[in-house]
């Protein structure tokens, strides 16, 4: 019952922090908020931080953290730009376009699964703590971003390419039909299969994960890829939507991702989240974000905003934390 | 009873991370003077002394951070924010003065560091996600509070400059130029003088190397945690705040978006001196070592024929190298990974 | 002889209930000076309780708590400190990465409110403790460095800079060899000369009787009784400690005319440093008692045969058959069990629902066509194991964390029940569990090998080993030293076993 309880408070008290946010800002402005087109902007931005946020959530759920995704988006956004720019045939239209922008999508996808296992390798295998492994690698990833371009941008890409991240299908863009698609597979693989069991559980515990028959090195691996995964799919939408990459470009998300997580309910020592918090997290932060846009509030103030949300949810968690060990002890002894 | 013959004596030190990292700093040091003859002048040596001590009062910083069990990644925004204040309190109030800048740097690092403190002793909010809020708040509460505009050569108080070029000791080269010991290089050596005395005698300081090797044992014996581990982050503050005045002093220049975006090659520093991630073990020492490889690696790289743009690849490189020998070495200590986490 | 006689602490009528449940329930106990004094009661019989309200962490309901002669009212932790008593936990407190001298001298320098330390003054400190015990180590070494044997040393040491005038020893003896305990009672006997009196905290009743010359007995929150060590022997005590001669049966156990097999069979199974040549065979419907202190091997073997510490050569033969045993899953593929000793570390997950912690080890089963998990599968599979094994909870969705022991090692047993192994291997299956959850999981284990599973249980508890098992093993240094039915030995003679230094 307490396990129930508490799961279900949790969620509750998410989802009425994510109506009132929505209520305020609707009732604060009035005409600006509540439009079609506010509602499509919105909901092409979310992918974006929407896919890095799950990334951060895989890492956290087995009780480590993923710190470059956002390195890892750009490395690959870079190798898809690349190939989208260098490869680009004359006959515009053909086919060759079309086998040009499947190239440039596999190769990215294939650089974030790389990339999301060696820092599998690392925690698995040699045993770093997650924090400094993917610090190190996030170091590593946008090093060999910046020696590819020598620091520079790369722009413009063809138009096909960029119905991706700009593209609507039913007044719903593409990349809201990817996140949503996304994130539906991460719920079945989270609750509806062996390893996303295994991730919870090796996340609680994992010394009495090993001792159940759960190969922790595997799990820890192939979760590490999938977070690498999702980077590489966050940086497809990424750089077809805004048409460009840079090395460096994103770095805000990295602290919007680890926020959303910690907002959504997922617990930064592992074994416990929900893709459905997550969510509510990631509507709530959109929301407050695109209300500062309104309100134009400077990158600077978003970036003050941001940072004080992810400390108050961390004292709240620390004080309803303190209230559910009291009722533990309660029901214990009854 | 304590054997204390030499043989003894060179096997202690032949088990030390410091040799190894010693012997692989002079092999690189000869290697890059054999492209470049003038690398191990001491002209060059005190040039690369000055311009890393801002760098090294960091690493100092995050090192007692390591030792402790934690980690700070806000140091940079606490070090540019001193810098940016100290600089414009200067401006506004008319005082020229180097002592007053270091006095409101350290303040206002001091009071950073405070919160981070706060929030890591009382609220027991994992240090990671602490810092990495709070380098968020402080970077872009001085952005928007203070302002963004950098604040030029012209306009930057005369005692930064005067500080900046303040040389202890003078020396001339043959063809008649001037060069000498900055007053940053002693000022790195003092301040890690300082914290190694703290580690060493006080109490506090052993308490900070006591709940880095065991917690609760710490707990237990009657270390007051929590006040030890606000000592700690106030601490960091305070040297970030010094190393943002040297930074100002060193370019003649404060842009508000400085100095942040550098923890990375910081934190590469320390844990290549050997500080062991898990916190409990480590050494100023080797912390000096690992600013100075940092310091070489970044400051060679073009003379081996590679661009500047290779920085952050090797930054990253040296943290996952160094982080793997030290977690492989306690993984093989402990033995099977089963007995312990 | 009068003056030694002086009483150091007393303790009278204490009582103390946590929520519902009575802890301690007018226990007395009183120690004089230079006083070897043993406590002793089963795991839960409120023994740590009692220590902890004697060092003042604990405060107690009801009861008086004297000290050199002075009453208080609340004792805190400072004051207890401050008079005299200091506490060696079974984990030590010990910093493993400062040096030996650091680790003795640390605590006094906190307690005198040192802002700075002088290292000649460590070193002073250090060295003049460690001398009384005239043992040679280099002071400088680090204590991560040392061994179990060694690190308790240092705590003693420790405890002494601090002017302990009574030193209580939780289960001191539980990681260290034979050899090392006797090191360690000369020691006791030692500051026994100088005047300082220990309280020895113990289950195990041959150290009781070697070394006390008081023996206080409680049992389920219960004073049993004070007794003068030289009227006692083993039998007396242990009835004492258990308060029953045999409420256990003895397992019916008849070999099957039919088997031709061993369930599993170990054969010259070696790892260097953990165990040597290892022989055993386990049939169905047995159970196989294997014994010896900790750091004896034991554990290791266990561990070995389930994939968690490979061996260096030997061979495994699971129904005949050579089994290659690489990881936890080959075992459990394979068959296998293993019930860990560190329940809340190896073997549960606490914070997750008890439904997801019986069925982790049988995921595979509950997955439908689409190899997606079945909710109802699980469901029914948590509730079946649940039901059968008495496991009280609220519901299945109950954090593991809010159960009591018993019925956390219950759902544990359950999780690997689940598997339907052919041999379970069950390490220290009843540590830290109240006497009734204790004869309960002993039917259960019994009850399982009735059914034909073979099962091997490894205790340090002589009485549960003997009164459940049908055959010993006993293990020391690494080595099978005897082998033997239960039938042909009694408490005492296995106690000899366990305890002769070598054959």
């Amino acid at each position: 019952m307490l396990g129930k309880y508490s799961k279900y408070s949790k969620t509750l008290t998410l989802f009425i922090i994510m109506i009132s946010v929505f209520m305020v800002i609707s009732i604060f402005l009035p005409g600006k908020f509540l439009t079609i087109r506010n509602f499509q902007s919105m909901s092409s931005q979310i992918p974006e931080f929407g896919l890095l946020s799950i990334a951060v959530m895989l890492a956290m759920l087995t009780g480590g953290i993923d710190l470059s995704i956002v390195a890892t988006a750009n490395l690959s956004g870079i190798v898809a730009a690349l190939i989208l720019t260098k490869f680009t045939f004359s006959q515009i239209g053909g086919y060759e376009e079309l086998f040009t922008i499947i190239l440039a999508i596999t190769s990215a996808l294939i650089i974030s699964l790389i990339c999301g296992f060696l820092n599998g390798i690392l925690v698995a295998y040699v045993g770093v703590p997650a924090i400094l492994a993917t610090l190190g690698t996030m170091g590593l990833f946008s090093g060999i971003a910046i020696i590819i371009t020598k620091g520079y941008g790369i722009v413009g890409f063809s138009e096909k390419f960029l119905l991706i991240g700009s593209g609507t299908i039913f007044l719903i863009p593409v990349p809201m039909i990817i996140f949503i698609l996304c994130a539906l597979a991460a719920v079945i693989i989270l609750n509806k299969t062996t390893f996303g069991f295994s991730v919870y559980m090796l996340g609680s515990n994992p010394i009495a994960a090993r001792f159940s028959g759960i190969s922790n090195e595997s799990i820890l691996i192939k979760t590490y890829m999938m977070s690498g995964l999702f980077a590489g799919l966050a940086s497809i939408i990424m750089i077809s939507r805004v048409n460009s990459i840079r090395p460096g470009y994103g770095s805000v998300y990295l602290l919007q991702a680890i926020l959303v997580c910690v907002l959504g309910g997922v617990d930064p020592s592992g074994g416990a989240g929900s893709i459905f918090g997550l969510i509510m997290g990631i509507i709530t932060l959109q929301v407050l974000q695109s209300g500062f846009n309104i309100l134009s509030f400077s990158p600077f103030s978003k970036k003050v905003i941001w940072g004080l949300i992810l400390i108050l949810v961390m004292i709240i968690n620390f004080y309803s934390a303190k209230l559910s060990q009291k009722s533990i002890k309660r029901l214990k002894t009854n | 009873m304590v054997k204390n013959n030499r043989s003894f004596k060179i096997q202690k030190l032949l088990k030390q991370n410091e040799t190894y990292l010693f012997l692989v700093i002079i092999t690189y040091s000869i290697f890059i003077t054999s492209l470049n003859s003038s690398f191990l002048s001491l002209e060059n040596l005190f040039d690369l002394g000055k311009s890393s001590a801002g760098m090294g009062i960091m690493a100092i910083g995050v090192f007692i951070v390591l030792l402790s069990g934690g980690i700070d990644i806000s140091f940079t925004a606490i070090a540019i924010s001193g810098q940016y204040i100290a600089a414009n309190v200067l401006i506004a109030s008319g005082v020229d003065n180097i002592f007053f800048a270091f006095l409101i740097s350290c303040l206002v690092g001091v009071a950073l560091g405070a919160i981070n403190g706060l929030l890591i002793s009382y609220f027991k909010i994992p240090t990671l996600i602490t810092t990495l809020g709070t380098a968020s708040v402080f970077h872009g509460a001085l952005l928007t509070i203070v302002g963004t505009k950098a604040i030029n050569s012209a306009q930057l108080p005369d005692c930064f400059k005067a500080f900046g070029a303040k040389n202890l000791l003078i020396l001339t080269k043959p063809n008649g130029i001037n060069y000498g010991l900055s007053i940053f290089i002693i000022i790195f050596i003092l301040l890690a003088l300082l914290t190694w005395l703290i580690l060493k005698y006080t109490m506090l300081g052993r308490g900070i190397y006591a709940i880095g090797g065991d917690i609760d044992s710490a707990e237990r014996s009657g270390f007051n945690i929590a006040k030890i581990q606000f000592f700690i982050y106030c601490y960091v503050g305070f040297l970030a705040g010094i190393a943002g005045v040297l930074h100002i002093s060193l370019i003649r220049y404060s842009n508000p978006t400085y100095i942040v975006g550098t923890e990375l090659s910081v934190i590469a520093a320390v844990v290549l001196g050997g500080t062991r991630i898990t916190g409990g073990s480590g050494t100023i020492i080797g912390t000096i070592m690992g600013v100075a490889m940092v310091t070489i690696l970044n400051n060679s790289l073009i003379l081996v024929g590679l661009s500047s743009y290779w920085q952050n690849f090797f930054v990253g490189l040296i943290i996952i190298i160094s982080v793997s020998i030290t977690s492989y070495q306690s993984k093989r200590s402990i033995g099977n990974i089963v007995f312990r986490r | 002889m009068v003056e030694k006689l002086e009483k150091l602490l007393a303790v009278k009528d204490i009582s103390k209930s946590y929520v519902g449940v009575q802890a301690l329930d007018r226990v007395s106990l009183s120690i004089n000076r230079g006083e070897i004094h043993c406590l002793v009661g089963e795991n839960g019989s409120g023994k740590s309780t009692l220590i902890k309200i004697i060092s003042g962490v604990v405060k107690p309901d009801e009861g008086e708590i004297i000290i050199n002669g002075k009453r208080f009212q609340s004792l805190h932790a400072i004051d207890s400190i401050s008079e005299g008593i200091q506490v060696i936990y079974q984990d030590l407190s010990l910093f493993p990465n400062l040096s030996i001298a650091e680790n003795i001298s640390l605590n006094q320098m906190i307690e005198r409110k040192k802002r700075f330390i002088s290292w000649k003054e460590i070193k002073n400190i250090a060295e003049r403790e460690f001398s009384n015990i005239s043992k040679e180590l280099d002071l400088d070494e680090k204590v991560e460095n040392i061994s179990i044997a060694n690190k308790q040393l240092v705590a003693i040491c420790r405890a002494l800079t601090q002017d302990a005038q009574l030193i209580i020893m939780d289960e001191p003896t539980t990681a260290i060899t034979k050899r090392e305990i006797d090191c360690l009672f000369s020691v006791i006997l030692d500051l026994k000369k100088r005047g300082i009196s220990t309280l020895f905290v113990s289950h195990k009743l041959s150290e009781v009787l070697q070394i006390s010359n008081k023996v206080t007995v409680i049992r389920d929150g219960k004073l049993v009784g004070v007794y003068n060590t030289e009227g006692l022997d083993h039998n007396t005590l242990s009835f004492y400690m258990s308060g029953k001669k045999i409420v256990d049966s003895v397992l019916d156990y008849r070999e099957k005319e039919g088997q031709k097999e061993p369930l599993l069979e170990v054969k010259n199974l070696s790892k260097k440093g953990n165990f040597q040549d290892i022989n055993f065979k386990v049939c169905s419907g047995e159970i196989v008692g294997i014994t010896g202190i900790l750091g004896s091997g034991r554990t290791e073997i266990a561990l070995s045969l389930f994939g968690l510490n490979r061996p260096d050569s030997g061979e495994i033969y699971i129904d005949g058959k050579l089994a290659k045993i690489k990881s936890p899953q080959d075992a459990i593929e394979l068959g296998l069990s293993y019930l860990p000793e560190d329940r809340l570390n190896q073997g549960l997950f606490i914070k997750q629902s008890i439904g997801n912690n019986i069925v982790v080890t049988i995921l595979q089963r509950l997955l439908n066509r689409f190899k997606l998990f079945d909710n109802s599968k699980k469901y029914e599979a948590a509730k079946e194991w649940i039901e059968e094994l008495n496991v009280i909870t609220p519901s299945l969705e109950t954090a593991a964390q809010a159960l009591s022991g018993g019925n956390q090692q219950r759902v544990v047993i359950a999780k690997w029940l689940a598997t339907d192994p052919k041999v379970f291997i069950l390490n220290g299956p009843t540590v830290g569990i109240d006497v009734a959850s204790k004869s309960n999981i002993h039917n259960i284990i019994k009850g399982l090998a009735n059914k034909g599973m073979g099962v091997i249980i490894i205790s340090d508890e002589i009485p549960e080993i003997i009164w459940n098992c049908n055959r010993i093993i006993v293990i020391r240094e690494g080595r099978i030293v005897k082998k033997l039915n239960t039938n042909e030995v009694t408490e005492d003679k296995l106690l000899d076993i366990l305890a002769r230094k070598s054959n």
